[in-house]
């Protein structure tokens, strides 16, 4: 298959009248890993579900592994996995009876169905939890296992909403290491989540607020686009007062109470860290710090939340 | 073509293998399916008569005369009324109300001397009218004994013992109108009824409200996929749970089978399937294990109980609850069942009844698999 592996334009669904998702366009490349960012009720879910053949979009396209999503939903399901927000494995059941299943659903059987339940055991690290209850797994372990069964039968493409919601560190990580292992042999995915420190292994990231794509490009330059003010980081005793003096000054676009220090956005033509150091000290603050930082996806998210959005819109960007 | 069909089977497959998995993990499944019935049958055969004997009595013998003694003895002896105490007529009120007797026989004075004079005494029974059931049945016990009394004592005298016009009962069909033989083919359609309903409602719902509907929803599994793996694992055990009630029936209390075994199954299968039906529109519809459970109970248990003619005749109904029963397919399964078990009635009689609930589970399958979306809106 030759082209991207999804491919939205002008995407639209509505809800009488409100609008879940308004006329977003975006394509993902074959392998990519492309995140979907934005708080609660953006439209994310609606999204994954329009693409999934779930739920027909009101007006615009989508062709996921070159298939119309509204004319053949069919073709689409059986060519993509699809882990839902709650992805609901049976608890009651052992984890490879959980695998058994989904592979069936999806019309694998007998020796087919056994060796592959066997390989998607081993890339999960869940060989030695073949017999175990599920529902007696930590959670982060039964999200590596319903990952394992949304790509038992090979998909494609992969849409994973929320697949790492409340599940620990530790587990992310591995989780996110499976993620890149299937993208490295070739299958696109699709990954909503809330952990902007897991968007930075996203090749591309995709912002939404209401209903709108409002940024989308690779973690580099959305930050260089979205926070073009230097990012500091201040440290010391006494910080809150000379603070407040500080975020009063030209050229100070933000300051932010991080932890037991300062984050700071300043006009790169205007302050440096060594002025800002100054200027604390001016202000009362004492054994004060100050280093440069790169600015994080969190900047960009607050950037994106709280302004309307700069220059060329970014959602008509394509690679 | 046929490599479709054969994804087909093995989607459905996968799904009623899974579904036999969580029944057999959860005992409370086989419980409900296979225990309860027969606990509930022998509670009913057992416990449950319309068949009343000591029968509490109370007696005011004015006489007190060897006839008078004769009198009571006979409606004590046989065992049919027990001497509660004796008494005067007018604590009969009392007696009633307190529980202590529910009738109350006065021998009037003189009875022995009027009987040998042939004038023809009159005995004064007071009933407990409270319930109308045991009511009527202490009166027709107590007829029958009078006149038999009446009838011993002519024939002493040398009188003809036959009166002029009589009627002689034959009872077809459970002749000694044991409740068991009544009992047992209503109860297989409520056990069946209850059973069926709830197991898929909650099944069926349980997808939903776990999420996991909406996983499925999202792979090439099928309406028709899902309906024919979650219903054809319940189909088998309610098969099962006709087999054991109907053999519990026949083993332990003796209901007999005259006519041709595979027409009961052809009503059990039916049966099932309608309520098989009934439970996957249950959960299409609320699509909650909460309210499921409780429109399946509701729904099941009411209509196979009270409409089916299972402890009520349909005949005593108002017209608009029997216009209702034809609805109900409980009504056409214990007909059915009654005629074949105890009349030995086969195809050729009870067709009628097979045709009514074959339309009436094709039409509820069709309701509930037009309102199974797969779209999620």
């Amino acid at each position: 298959m030759s082209g991207p592996s999804i491919e939205a334009v002008g995407l639209t669904r509505r809800f009488g009248a409100f609008t879940a998702v308004d006329q977003v366009t975006f394509d993902v490349a074959r392998g990519e890993i492309f995140g979907y960012l934005g708080a609660n009720g953006a439209g994310k879910s609606t999204t994954i579900r329009m693409l999934t053949g779930l739920l027909a979009p009101s007006s615009g396209e989508a062709r996921v592994a070159g298939f119309d999503v509204a004319q053949r939903p069919e073709a689409v399901k059986s060519s993509i996995g699809y882990m839902s927000q709650k992805f609901s494995l049976y608890l009651d059941l052992p984890v490879l009876e959980n695998l058994l299943f989904f592979g069936g659903a999806y019309g694998l059987w007998g020796k087919e169905l056994a060796l592959r339940a066997e390989e998607i055991l081993e890339l999960t690290g869940l060989r030695a939890l073949r017999s175990a209850t599920t529902g007696s797994l930590p959670g982060g372990i039964r999200q590596r296992l319903a990952l394992g069964c949304a790509i038992l039968h090979r998909p494609g493409v992969v849409f994973l909403d929320e697949p790492t919601a409340g599940v620990d560190p530790v587990a992310r990580r591995q989780f996110w290491r499976l993620i890149r292992d299937l993208s490295g042999e070739g299958t696109t995915v699709f990954v909503t989540t809330h952990y902007l420190d897991e968007a930075e292994y996203c090749r591309r990231i995709g912002l939404m607020t209401d209903g709108r794509l409002v940024a989308l490009d690779t973690p580099q330059a959305l930050k260089r686009t979205w926070v073009p003010e230097r990012v500091l980081v201040a440290r010391g005793r006494n910080l809150a007062a000379a603070a407040a003096a500080l975020a009063d000054r030209p050229g100070v676009a933000a300051v932010e109470p991080f932890g037991s220090g300062l984050h700071l956005r300043v006009q790169p033509e205007l302050w440096d860290a060594v002025s800002v150091k100054a200027a604390l000290a001016a202000g009362g603050a004492a054994e004060v710090a100050v280093e440069e930082a790169e600015p994080s996806l969190e900047d960009v998210f607050l950037a994106v939340v709280s302004r309307p959005r700069p220059g060329p819109a970014p959602a008509e960007v394509r690679p | 073509m046929k490599r479709r069909l054969g994804h087909f089977l093995v989607r459905v497959g996968a799904i009623a293998a899974k579904e036999v998995l969580h029944i057999r993990r959860d005992p409370r499944t086989l419980y409900m399916a296979l225990v309860m019935p027969v606990l509930m049958l022998l509670l009913f055969g057992f416990g449950v008569s319309f068949d009343m004997d000591h029968i509490p009595l109370a007696v005011a013998d004015r006489d007190g005369t060897r006839a008078s003694r004769e009198l009571v003895d006979a409606f004590v002896a046989p065992g049919e009324f027990a001497l509660a105490r004796r008494a005067g007529p007018e604590e009969a009120g009392d007696l009633f109300r307190r529980g202590r007797a529910l009738a109350l026989l006065v021998v009037p004075r003189d009875y022995e001397r009027d009987l040998s004079r042939g004038a023809g005494p009159r005995l004064q029974l007071l009933v407990d009218g409270a319930d109308p059931v045991t009511a009527n049945q202490i009166l027709a016990k107590a007829d029958a004994i009078v006149r038999s009394v009446g009838l011993a004592r002519a024939r002493r005298a040398g009188l003809s013992a036959e009166p002029p016009l009589q009627v002689k009962v034959y009872t077809l069909y459970n002749p000694e109108a044991r409740s068991a033989e009544y009992l047992v083919p209503g109860l297989a359609a409520y056990l069946m009824a209850i059973a069926a309903v709830l197991l898929t409602a909650l099944t069926v719902a349980g997808e939903w409200e776990r999420g996991s509907m909406e996983q499925l929803f999202a792979s090439p599994v099928g309406r028709l996929d899902i309906i024919l793996g979650k219903l054809l694992p319940y189909l088998g055990l309610g098969i099962l749970q006709l087999l054991l009630v109907v053999g519990v029936g026949t083993a332990v209390f003796d209901v007999p089978i005259q006519g041709s075994p595979l027409a009961v199954f052809a009503f059990g299968f039916l049966f099932l399937i309608g309520m098989l039906g009934q439970g996957l529109l249950i959960s299409v519809v609320t699509k909650n294990q909460l309210v499921a459970t409780q429109a399946g109970a509701l729904s099941a248990l009411l209509p196979s109980m009270l409409l089916s003619g299972m402890l009520f005749p349909l005949e005593n109904m108002p017209l608009a609850l029997r216009v209702l029963s034809y609805v109900v397919p409980a009504r056409y399964l214990v007909r059915g069942l009654r005629g074949v078990m105890l009349k030995g009635n086969g195809l050729g009689v009870l067709w009628p009844d097979l045709l009514a609930m074959a339309i009436l589970a094709l039409a509820i399958l069709a309701v509930a698999t037009g309102r199974f979306k797969r779209r999620l809106a």
